[in-house]
């Protein structure tokens, strides 16, 4: 009885789990619902501009299958397989169709972020050359302005030459050097002859109209007599033209006098006339106000 | 009427026709080939990590449409191919546009600061670099046949 029951329940058991079965088959889902997902993926591809640009046959085989599956729905039922079947395949094409409009798109938007990045490089780098053309204008501009300041200053120079151009002036590098001679002086004396005014004028004149130079004057002898004579008259002489020119309105500070003696003669000394050339005063007129360089021993 | 040689030559009868029924459904080979060759295509698309859904949905398939081979269950064969290689290309064509999209973003951002630097650079007259920060290029993504 009891061994009967169990067998009993196992061929209930698979009846049941038969049925069960059969019924899994049976409840195949509807294809209305899939075919309606199918419908509305395609509707929504096809209302994509960008598909029917860029996925023009991946929507063309959606709407094929789509007609499939219309088609085995209609002709055998909404429960058929293949209805399904067709519907499935619809819509995974008509996602396909919109995947592959978005990589298109992104492809697209690659490129004109490619120009667009090359457009902004451009514009930099024509910025960059603009700046760079703005700094070589203003190099030119300073050197143009460097040449004019040089052209000035030697129409300056020029001027100045002239100015200075009864005087015997001559251009060095220590400056504007003008030479009086023996003769404004009588002989071991330092007392400066009325000849001289004119020359001291002048020089009083340029050295009013440029404030910022200053002048030294030295003094010269010949190589006869004792050299302490020699050295104290050329002071005595320098300290003479110098006071002259302080007493033309020259601030005192601006003029300094100075005796060598007979060191750096100019001539040979060795007969009147060389002798004569070595009696001197010279007076430089410096270059600015820069003080002016001194003498190199030895040189004439 | 009905001799043994009639119940014989109908026998013979159904033996030829069920043979020719086999015949005519035979196992879908080239649609499993096809699914196949679309799952490989997307898995070189890099779709393990871009549409790993609509990967393993292929696979999965592709599976099941070997396993009705060996039960030779044609028509159930022919369908689950089907669907697998669909899959497959669902799962190809979105790894590809989400890596654009991903690449598009990256360039987005590139742009911006290329600008904003620009601008700066601009302000201040200094030169752009030589080697201005790089876009991301196009990956190698392998082309459709």
């Amino acid at each position: 009885m009891n061994f009967k029951n169990v067998k009993y329940r196992l061929v209930a058991a698979a009846v049941a789990s038969t049925l069960l079965g059969l019924s899994a088959c049976e409840t195949t889902p509807d294809s209305s619902a899939l075919l309606e997902q199918a419908r509305s993926a395609v509707t929504q591809a096809e209302s994509d501009p960008n598909v029917t640009k860029y996925a023009p046959t991946e929507l063309d085989r959606a709407r094929k299958l789509l007609v499939n599956a219309e088609g085995a729905a209609k002709e055998k039922g909404a429960k058929d397989q293949t209805a399904s079947h067709y519907a499935y395949l619809t819509t995974q094409m008509a996602h396909i169709a919109t995947q592959r409009a978005h990589e298109q798109v992104a492809i697209a938007r690659i490129k004109s972020g490619e120009t667009e990045r090359q457009k902004i490089l451009l514009t930099a780098r024509e910025a960059e050359a603009g700046h760079a053309i703005a700094q070589a204008r203003a190099a030119q501009a300073e050197a143009q302005d460097a040449r004019s300041q040089a052209a000035q200053a030697q129409a300056e120079s020029q001027r100045l030459a002239a100015q200075l151009e009864n005087m015997q002036a001559s251009q060095t590098p220590r400056g504007i050097v003008l030479t009086l001679d023996d003769v404004l002086f009588d002989t071991g004396k330092a007392q400066l002859k009325p000849g001289a005014q004119r020359s001291l004028d002048q020089i009083a004149a340029f050295l009013n109209e440029n404030p910022e130079r200053h002048v030294q004057v030295e003094g010269f002898t010949d190589s006869q007599g004792a050299n302490e004579y020699n050295l104290e008259l050329s002071q005595s002489r320098a300290d003479a033209v110098a006071m002259a020119i302080i007493q033309r309105g020259i601030d005192a500070q601006r003029v300094r006098a100075l005796g060598y003696g007979e060191e750096f003669p100019v001539a040979s000394n060795s007969n009147a006339g060389s002798r004569q050339l070595n009696r001197r005063v010279e007076i430089i007129v410096s270059k600015d106000e820069a003080a002016i360089p001194g003498r190199a021993t030895g040189v004439p | 009427m009905i001799t043994v040689n009639g119940i014989r030559n109908a026998f013979w009868c159904a033996i030829a026709f069920g043979i020719v029924a086999c015949a005519s459904t035979p196992m879908p080979v080239e649609k499993l080939a096809v699914a196949k060759s679309s799952i490989e295509r997307a898995e070189q698309a890099q779709a393990a990590q871009f549409a790993q859904v609509e990967l393993n949905a292929a696979r999965n398939k592709y599976a099941a449409a070997q396993a009705a081979v060996d039960k030779k269950d044609a028509q159930v064969a022919a369908r689950l191919a089907d669907q697998a290689d669909v899959d497959a290309q669902l799962a190809e064509s979105t790894a590809r546009a989400k890596q654009q999209e991903q690449l598009v973003t990256e360039m987005d951002a590139s742009l911006r600061d290329l600008r904003n630097e620009a601008l700066r650079r601009d302000n201040s007259g200094t030169a752009m670099p030589q080697t201005p920060a790089p876009l991301p290029r196009q990956q190698p993504v392998p082309q459709q046949p």
